[in-house]
């Protein structure tokens, strides 16, 4: 046999064992669980907005409960094909997964596109946002990528030609910001505004209950991206440490499957009312919940590096050595306990353990455990959900009010919205359809209101208003029965 | 090389997780998240089987390094016997492809009038389940109580069609639960909160009456004369059923009415339409009728939009034994209306609208 052959076999046995060993070394670990947690802060957050009473308000009168049709075949082929794909690869038993006649129930939508947004897993890479810098996921080119990206391909995650091509995840993302309003978002703020918008204006039923399911699937997945923003590892640049340490995921996130799963979850504290949707994940105030979360805790990889010791180390130095180890400026350390028994002891900040750490006479070493996570857990579960409830709530600021006289409807725009909008007004004849009545689109003011008269005939008279204030963009819609 | 690669991979079926179970409910060693499962559903009280539970499986394959989501899903669904004996298989046609893992089974068991029970975790805390084991699980199954809620037992239980078909009926009380509890909602409109608070309850009874009922069927026994049992009365929804004493279901007869506003009645009626089983619409009485069937029950309800009202009439055919007959019992109730104090349309035009029930008993 030729040298150059047995070469070539070599290689390929290699290549083989290499390929054996990438399907075969997944730890048979508990499960990590991303969907139950994120389907179930989505629900917390929901039940706490208002989004049950704007449904209502929208001729929806079971609101949350709402039974609301997909509409799939109103899709073009392409996309209907992609939508049948990820709904199905939802879990029954999670209560987000619509029936064969693509029918559930309005809130069970919006948990949906929670699980959505990371279905494939590939779309959490954008989820990461660091709130001092406004950077997304970010890694310097080196041999952890790129054996990611080996692993990806054996795992299906990636082709050989999308590595090739650079279009596999190969730890890079948009900021969970840019996400948001990405045009290749499908589950983003733009697709929420649009079908929302759409679910009053399209002319048949059908196609306005599936914009509906859109709108509120768009709901989930922008809260998907701001509930990662609770998740210390997406504010701290952190999958190194928190992802790829092991093949089943975040240890953090896997406990919190495990002890709370999707029903066991806090209830959602008090939604959040900030400025903007931006200041919901970072500001320059400190009260994103990017802000809370990066300043109060640790992730598995942004933790001190172990310092060595010896006998006459001090506890200064550990502190100052362990200090300049940090990517970022806080939780800092301030007073460490080194007694020289070998006893866990942890750091706390704000009543709540951060950091678990260890002398073992040669080093101390740092690390996070389950106490570390449980307090983490019970401070920033329910925290998450008030700030996802209180982005819902912003996002539907905006409310129309359209009041039935004898012979006329006012239209009003109120809410909490300081500019107004272009006003259409659409009229429903007894099948249901609707038409754009000519004419009608024309600005209303906050506070502002204009009077129309229903043609002959018809049954509903319905009203959108999309505007624009300091708070972002707002659709605000209502509709009325005719006598 | 790849293609290879490719291929073998793509020809294997999924890795499948470490279950978090075990095999045996006496035993340590650990089950398999494939199955195949076995139990036995039990009342919690008497320890005795429970026939016609829904038992319902899903696997859940995720994939992905790191970050990991849905790759797939299956279910199986059964039903138990007289037994109270389940048994769900291996399911068949695994999904196949590169990184495709099972990573979980959950088992959920639905009985009217029972709490659900889930492998997962138990109501209402959501606390985890320590109790689940792949064969011999004895699944008890604990009585619902008045004081629980139902929307937090519809978000706890979750499931595919068949669970969902199975609970539908909880979704008119968790829709009053969810409104009601609502601060929001106080908080939006306080007027109309006081005026719902503060006024009584709705009362039916002028409408039908235990003679009419026999006037129009012949029927010569008893009833025993009191409120259906699915759902509380409350301002705007007030219930009647007539139940024959000493006589099957099928000789009962229910009467429902839904006083909520011109807007709301118009969507409940839509949604009997919708829902009740084998529902057609006529144009009998009212703004909008219509007619329904399932199993030894017959159906009728009627909008009426301007007052805001549907009434809803069931009866079983050993009552009712000729169409003409609940038709009668509608309009006889229908010409009682103006006994009846129904609320002012205001306060009434946001109140949700109830889900379909067409057992004149009601039971929950």
């Amino acid at each position: 046999m030729k040298r150059s052959s047995l070469l070539a076999r070599a290689r390929f046995n290699l290549a083989a064992l290499m390929g054996a060993w990438a399907m075969f070394s997944h730890p048979a670990a508990r499960a990590y669980e991303p969907a139950p947690t994120h389907a179930g802060l989505t629900e917390r957050a929901v039940e706490a907005s208002r989004l049950h009473q704007v449904l209502a308000h929208l001729g929806r009168p079971l609101g949350l409960l709402e039974p609301l049709h997909i509409g799939l075949d109103l899709f073009d082929r392409d996309e209907r094909r992609a939508w049948q794909a990820r709904l199905d690869a939802l879990d029954p038993a999670g209560g987000y997964r619509p029936g064969p006649d693509g029918v559930q129930g309005a809130g069970e939508w919006v948990m949906a596109g929670a699980v959505l947004a990371k279905t494939p897993p590939e779309r959490g890479a954008n989820h990461f946002l660091d709130p001092a810098t406004g950077k997304g996921l970010h890694d310097d080119p080196g041999l952890s990528g790129l054996a990611h990206s080996l692993r990806l391909l054996f795992d299906g995650g990636a082709s050989v030609r999308s590595l090739a091509a650079g279009t596999a995840f190969t730890l890079e993302g948009k900021s969970a910001l840019d996400w948001i309003w990405s045009p290749g978002n499908d589950l983003g703020v733009p697709a929420f505004l649009d079908n929302w918008e759409r679910a009053i204006s399209l002319a048949e039923p059908r196609a306005r209950e599936s914009a509906l399911v859109r709108a509120l699937l768009a709901l989930g997945g922008v809260m998907s991206v701001l509930e990662d923003a609770g998740q210390p590892a997406f504010v701290r640049n952190d999958f190194r440490g928190a992802f790829l340490q092991r093949d089943d995921g975040s240890a953090y996130e896997q406990f919190v499957a495990e002890h709370y799963g999707r029903s066991g979850l806090p209830a959602a504290a008090a939604p959040v009312s900030r400025p903007d949707i931006a200041s919901f994940f970072a500001s320059a105030d400190g009260k994103g919940l990017a802000n809370r979360t990066q300043r109060r805790f640790f992730s598995e990889g942004t933790i001190p590096a172990d310092v060595s010791i010896e006998r006459d180390t001090k506890v200064a130095d550990v502190v100052r050595r362990a200090r300049e180890s940090l990517n970022f400026s806080s939780p800092t350390l301030s007073l460490l306990v080194l007694r020289p028994a070998q006893s866990r002891h942890y750091l706390a900040l704000e009543g709540h353990r951060v950091l678990a750490y260890e002398n073992t006479g040669t080093q101390v070493r740092f690390f996070l455990d389950d106490a570390v996570y449980a307090d983490m857990a019970r401070t920033l579960l329910p925290e998450i959900a008030g700030y996802a409830a209180g982005l819902l709530n912003h996002l539907l600021r905006a409310r129309l009010e359209m009041t039935l006289a004898e012979t006329s409807v006012t239209v009003r725009l109120g809410g909490e919205v300081k500019e107004g909008g272009a006003l259409r007004v659409f009229v429903e004849d007894g099948s249901g359809r609707r038409r754009e009545l000519p004419g009608n689109a024309t600005s209303l003011a906050p506070g502002g209101e204009i009077t129309v008269s229903p043609p002959a005939g018809a049954r509903k008279l319905a009203a959108v208003l999309r505007g624009r204030d300091a708070g972002g963009s707002f659709v605000a819609a209502d509709e009325v029965t005719l006598p | 090389m790849a293609a290879w690669l490719a291929v073998l991979v793509s020809s294997c079926g999924p890795v499948v997780e470490n279950a978090p179970f075990s095999a045996r409910p006496d035993t340590l060693r650990p089950g398999d998240l494939l199955g195949p499962f076995d139990g036995l559903v039990v009342d919690g009280e008497t320890d005795r089987p429970l026939a016609g539970a829904v038992v319902a499986g899903a696997w859940a394959f995720e994939r992905g390094i790191g970050l990991q989501g849905p790759a797939a899903a299956l279910e199986a669904v059964a039903e138990t016997g007289a037994d109270g004996r389940y048994r769900l298989k291996i399911p068949a046609d695994l999904p196949r492809g590169e990184g495709v893992r099972l990573r979980r089974f959950t088992l959920i068991v639905y009985r009217r009038g029972y709490v659900a029970w889930r492998s997962d975790g138990i109501f209402p805390t959501g606390e985890p389940r320590s109790d689940f084991a792949q064969q011999g699980t004895r699944v008890r199954l604990e009585k619902w109580q008045s004081s629980m809620s139902h929307f937090r037992h519809l978000v706890f239980l979750g499931g595919g069609p068949a669970i969902r078909a199975a609970v539908a009926w909880e979704v008119q009380p968790a829709g009053l639960e969810l409104d009601g509890a609502s601060p929001a909602s106080a908080s939006e409109r306080p007027a109309q909160a006081a005026r719902v608070g503060s006024s009584s309850a709705l009362d039916i009874s002028p409408l039908l009456s235990e003679d009419e009922v026999r006037g129009v069927t012949g029927y010569a026994g008893k009833f025993e004369v009191g409120k259906l049992a699915d759902r509380a009365t409350s301002d705007v929804y007030d219930s009647r059923h007539f139940k024959a004493s000493d006589k099957p279901e099928t000789h009962d007869v229910g009467l429902r009415v839904w006083a909520i506003g011109s807007e709301a009645a118009e969507a409940q009626f839509r949604k009997l339409l919708g829902d009740l089983p084998s529902a057609v619409a006529t144009e009998e009485m009212g703004d909008a009728s219509l007619r329904a069937r399932g199993g030894d029950v017959t159906g009728f309800a009627f909008l009426l939009r301007e007052k805001g009202v549907v009434m809803q009439l069931s009866c079983g055919l050993a009552q009712c034994s000729e169409p003409s007959m609940i038709l009668r019992l509608a309009k006889l109730a229908e010409s009682h209306l103006p006994e009846v104090k129904l609320p002012s349309p205001e306060s009434t035009g946001l109140l949700p609208a109830s889900g379909p029930a067409l057992a004149p008993g009601g039971k929950p």
